[in-house]
């Protein structure tokens, strides 16, 4: 593995590497790294920006070993890597986060760890702090929002809180710079060893505590003599912590001696070598210690952190300065929360969020869709056919993929671009945690979490994001919810569908000055259709299938920030849209393939197309579908954006019309509404059809895109099965029961 | 064209046989799972259960007893016990069957694979405590031994169950029983609630009804034949001794057993504040951890600040960050007696 090693630390950068890919971290070439921790809420993501300056910014798909994100950049002329770990309340190991940071942070040895901290909530962030200094010397501490404290008049000594901690503490504020020079030499310095460390321990702990610890330390040490932190080990045994009992048991728990000696020993020989044999006697003792403890220790332990980190917070604090009132934050918690205000409030807010996606992405959606579809399309059958090329490799290559793909985009994108970076500022803002507190009663009786709402939202944009959105839930039962009903949300690639069926096949069921308003109504009550069978959903889901999953709820309501806009606009970009369009993209080529030829094989004088649909189609008039939709919703899998100009052209090639459509496999669409209506009822359509593709539309499978984000995200086939099935059982039940009741009463 | 009335009828009348068959734990498929897992298997161990936990309270186990703890006939129970002796499990003296060394360490272990599968139902999955018994019930006779201990392994090398029974070791180690029956406490004096018996479960819900739970100060009152009164912080119980019987106290002198009921979290209304004495036991696990996380330690002022607008959750000031809980965990936090003047903003909806 080539990694360029500077003198400070060769031996552990060395060491590492193996363990490092491991833990996720991409075997770049660096100088030293740098992890960043912090609470939640912190400004952990700016500082992060701040450092890497935008560019290096790499959106990571999160798994049971890979921190959230991790970029480069450079500093005082070496390389420094920067790994962004998950935001945490603690590193007791008790959920996925804390063990991802808190395994990075022993196992993958940064050479800096930089811990962003609050400084208008002290108290909270130094249980953290004091945390991670139990394992690692090597921190800076960033003190941040500083602008904020000053704001309400909370003012923190830098040096006293340094003297306390005994590591470089630098006041900043990422969001302006403010201090990320001086973080940076800090950081440098720590790297270096230029810096002397004196971290803060904790000391004095509750007495049953101090006694058990004080017997098992200097068994510890007789195994590991050069064990750093064998007093955090000790306490860790005690608390009975699975990963490092096994790492005491492997003696890998020794390659921690390694750096603190300064000595280059491979991993393994080192371990296995000098420790065999000795672990048993650590283990042991911790177990037969731990019966002396009581149940409640844990308890104890965690109050007294929290006494020191008042302490120390008390001390550096600088009092008499004038304490602003909370004014702002209070009266505006006041009315966007208030019994009356709140959720007229927020139903305005959304709604003009939507107003703005519908109406703004009209324009930039057909611009695109006549450039990649009218122009570019026949420019490039044109070439084809001049080079020579084949009918079948250039209808394989144009007309199936590059044409699925451009219709994807045209649609997909526009309202992606502006609808994310809208939600994100109103999140950056602090208004969406406001959302969720409001909301949370209704989704609590469902079983799920009120920050579920949010993700609902960002389903309506692309339940792909939606799903991704999910990571803001930390409870583990409420985010599978969340993930696995997040398909009920009426994504954007579903509402032209919804509109056009609407206006074609309800609008005309009124006289005509209302048929506008009946169509938007029905479509309004599809989306609310959604919402309901998501609470349906939730509340199943939460008393059946997850009963089991743990869960645990809280809520924190970030202070009100001005939003950042430009940082918005560029992180939304890079990391909803960008991302979820390039996998739409991916799928989008396949798909496009196999529409292009399943209409142009044939045998026995049908395209495979038209034997399939002939086939499926007795249970398609059934449910009150028909096969060309079975069809068209199988090869529309990886984006609903291409199911109407499938069924148009499939439509075509079935019922045998001609004049119209572009040839077998070549998706259209038609000018007119009207021709599409025409068209359709050709094909045998009748209102119950419109309806239930309606339904249809809502309740099926998710598209291709979210399944595959919905298998990144849990990591599991059983819930990704569910999640597929589930509404997929439930489309054809209401669809069903709708064809069959309509059929009575007709 | 299917006719359509017939159509719901062939679904109705199919959804109804898969609601039938599938429907949890009544369902056909759910009770035939149960007559199966009825095996000798289990009932051997299940008997061997019994013997142990009437060898633990001294309380002689007979054929009838048994056949009353399996739910079978007197015969059966009789056949049951002839097999345990035939293993090896179980010898017959003068009082009845008793355990040989083999019956108890196969007793200890399928007690270890119980307890251990309820804290790790309490501690990392969302199960009711309702259910916690009868799900062990059904995972004591499935996990293999490899299993057990690697989810004892897994969840840290629990001493306790959420009951505060303590938990067997893979060795077969206990700690010797510890604390009096509540019974047995003199009036006048006052002790610690250790332990909550959770079986027979009407008995177990009964004392949860009475907001009975572990750590909790008792002080007797009067211990009669017939009903045994005493006095939990700002509140006098009445059992009756077979019910009081199942709670295990140690006695403690200096305990001081409050006036006033005890104030959770939950009572606070907007802009008043409180000091943490601690939080329920009711609150295990990963809830437990993420309450103490955020800085809910004994000692800590929180201050009720903003209601939703849907009245729950309640957003509360811990530790200088604005953090919502729903009522449920308010419920759990438990504040010192004496109510804080009221501070701040008095106009709140309550």
């Amino acid at each position: 593995m080539a990694i360029t090693s500077p003198a400070p630390c060769r031996g552990c950068a060395a060491n590492r590497a193996e363990s490092l890919v491991q833990l996720g971290v991409q075997p770049d070439k660096w100088d030293y790294f740098v992890a960043l921790a912090g609470n939640p809420n912190t400004g952990k993501s700016t500082v992060f920006n701040a450092l890497t300056g935008l560019r290096q910014h790499t959106g990571n798909w999160p798994g049971k070993t890979v921190a959230r994100a991790e970029g480069t950049f450079s500093n005082e002329g070496k390389r420094v890597k920067l790994v962004d770990l998950p935001g945490t309340y603690s590193l007791q190991a008790g959920s996925t986060d804390e063990e991802v940071a808190r395994d990075f942070l022993l196992f993958g040895r940064p050479d800096v760890t930089v811990i962003v901290v609050d400084a208008t909530r002290l108290e909270r962030n130094l249980n953290l702090v004091l945390q991670v200094l139990e394992i690692t010397d090597r921190v800076v501490v960033c003190l941040n929002l500083m602008d904020e404290a000053r704001r309400r008049g909370i003012g923190v000594d830098a040096n006293r809180l340094a003297q306390e901690l005994g590591v470089p503490v630098v006041p900043t504020a990422a969001r302006s710079r403010e201090g990320i020079p001086a973080l940076l030499e800090a950081i440098d310095r720590v790297a270096m060893g230029a810096v002397e460390l004196r971290p803060f321990r904790l000391a004095d702990l509750p007495a049953e505590v101090e006694v058990a610890v004080a017997e098992l330390e200097p068994v510890i040490r007789e195994s590991f003599p050069e064990l750093p932190n064998a007093r955090w080990v000790a306490l860790r045994l005690l608390n009975a912590d699975e990963r490092i009992i096994s790492a005491v048991r492997t003696g890998e728990i020794g390659v921690l001696s390694n750096e603190a000696a300064g000595r280059e020993v491979p991993v393994a020989e080192s371990a296995v070598a000098t420790f065999e044999g000795n672990h048993r006697e650590v283990l042991d003792a911790a177990a037969s210690l731990r019966w002396r403890l009581s149940p409640t220790f844990h308890d104890a332990l965690t109050k007294h952190i929290y006494d020191e980190a008042q302490a120390i917070a008390g001390r550096s604090m600088i009092t008499g300065l004038r304490r602003a009132k909370f004014d702002f934050d209070r009266k505006l918690d006041a009315v966007l929360t208030s019994r009356i205000l709140g959720f007229p409030l927020m139903l305005a807010i959304l709604a003009v969020v939507f107003w703005i996606t519908i109406s703004g992405a009209n324009v930039p959606s057909s611009m695109l869709a006549t450039v990649l579809i009218d122009n570019l399309h026949p420019v490039l059958k044109g070439a084809a056919s001049s080079i020579g090329m084949p009918w079948w490799l250039s209808g394989f290559l144009f007309d199936g993929m590059y044409l699925a793909t451009a219709w994807v985009v045209s649609v997909m994108l526009p309202p992606m671009a502006i609808f994310f970076p809208l939600f994100t500022l109103l999140e950056d803002f602090g208004y969406l945690p406001r959302v969720a507190f409001n909301l949370d009663k209704l989704f609590q009786k469902a079983g799920a979490h009120g920050k579920q709402a949010l993700t609902m939202c960002m389903g309506f944009g692309c339940n792909a994001a939606g799903v991704v959105a999910t990571r803001v839930i930390d409870s583990p039962r409420e985010r599978l919810v969340a993930i696995i009903t997040n398909n009920f949300s009426l994504c954007n690639g579903r509402w032209p569908t919804q509109i056009l069926i609407a206006s074609i096949f309800l609008g005309t069921l009124a006289p005509a000055h209302l048929a506008g308003l009946l169509s938007a109504a029905a479509v309004v009550a599809i989306a609310v259709l959604g919402i309901a069978a998501m609470f349906f959903a939730s509340w199943l889901l939460s008393r059946t299938v997850l009963r089991g999953e743990a869960t645990t709820f809280s809520l924190e309501l970030p202070p009100y920030r001005p939003p950042r806009i430009l940082q918005t606009l560029y992180t939304s970009i890079i990391d909803r849209t960008i991302i979820v369009l390039w996998r739409a993209v991916l799928f989008a080529l396949p798909a496009g393939a196999v529409i292009w030829l399943v209409s142009n094989i044939s045998f026995d004088g049908a395209s495979l197309a038209q034997h399939f649909v002939s086939w499926t189609n007795p249970f398609g008039i059934l449910i009150g579908l028909n096969g060309v939709i079975l069809l068209a919703y199988i090869v529309a899998i990886p984006a609903n954006e291409i199911v109407i100009p499938t069924i148009l052209m499939l439509t075509v090639a079935t019922v045998g019309l001609s004049g119209v459509g572009s040839g077998a496999g070549v998706m259209f669409e038609l000018d007119s509404m009207a021709e599409v209506g025409d068209l359709l009822r050709a094909g045998g359509w009748t209102v119950l059809t419109g309806l239930n593709l309606m339904l249809f539309s809502l309740l099926h499978n998710p598209c291709s895109t979210t399944i595959y984000t919905i298998y990144k995200e849990t990591g599991s086939a059983k819930w990704t099965t569910v999640a597929t099935v589930l509404p997929l059982v439930m489309g054809f039940v209401v669809t069903f029961l709708v064809a069959q009741v309509w059929r009575l009463l007709a | 064209m299917v006719d359509p009335a017939q159509a719901l009828v062939v679904f109705f009348a199919l959804a109804f046989a898969t609601a039938l068959v599938a429907w949890p734990r009544r369902g056909l498929a759910a009770r035939l799972v149960k007559l199966w897992r009825m095996t000798e298997r289990v009932q051997v161990e299940d008997a061997l259960k019994h013997l142990y936990k009437s060898e633990r309270s001294r309380r002689p186990a007979t054929s009838n007893s048994l056949a009353g703890a399996l739910q079978v006939s007197a015969t059966k129970a009789l056949k049951v016990l002839a097999r345990l002796e035939e293993r090896g499990f179980a010898q017959f003296d003068k009082d009845g069957p008793r355990l040989t060394d083999a019956g108890r360490a196969y007793a200890l272990r399928i007690v270890r694979t119980h307890r251990l599968w309820e804290r790790y139902l309490a501690d990392r999955t969302g199960v009711a405590p309702a259910d916690w018994h009868e799900d062990a019930e059904i995972q004591e006779h499935r996990l293999s031994e490899q299993e057990t201990e690697d989810l004892a392994a897994r969840m840290g090398q629990p001493l306790y169950d959420p009951h505060g029974d303590p938990i067997p070791t893979a060795t077969g180690e206990l700690p010797a029983p510890a604390g009096i029956p509540l019974t047995a406490l003199e009036p006048g004096l006052t002790a610690t609630i250790v332990h909550l018996e959770d079986e027979p479960p009407e008995v177990y819900d009964r004392l949860v009804a009475e907001g009975l739970a572990l750590a909790m100060p008792v002080e007797m009152v009067s211990a009669e034949p017939t009903r045994i009164r005493f006095k939990t912080d700002g509140r006098e119980h009445e059992l009756k001794p077979v019910v009081a019987a199942n709670v295990t106290v140690v006695p403690e002198p200096a305990l001081e057993v409050a006036v006033v009921p005890p104030r959770s979290l939950a009572d606070l209304a907007r802009g008043e504040e409180g000091g943490v004495v601690g939080i329920a036991q009711a609150c295990q696990g990963a809830q437990r951890r993420r309450l103490l996380d955020l800085g809910v330690v004994p000692g800590t002022v929180i201050r009720a600040e903003l209601v939703s607008a849907a009245g729950d959750p309640v957003a509360y000031r811990i530790r200088g960050a604005l953090v919502a809980l729903r009522r449920q965990q308010a419920e759990w936090i438990q504040l010192e007696s004496q109510p804080a003047a009221r501070a701040g903003a008095a106009d709140g909806d309550h």
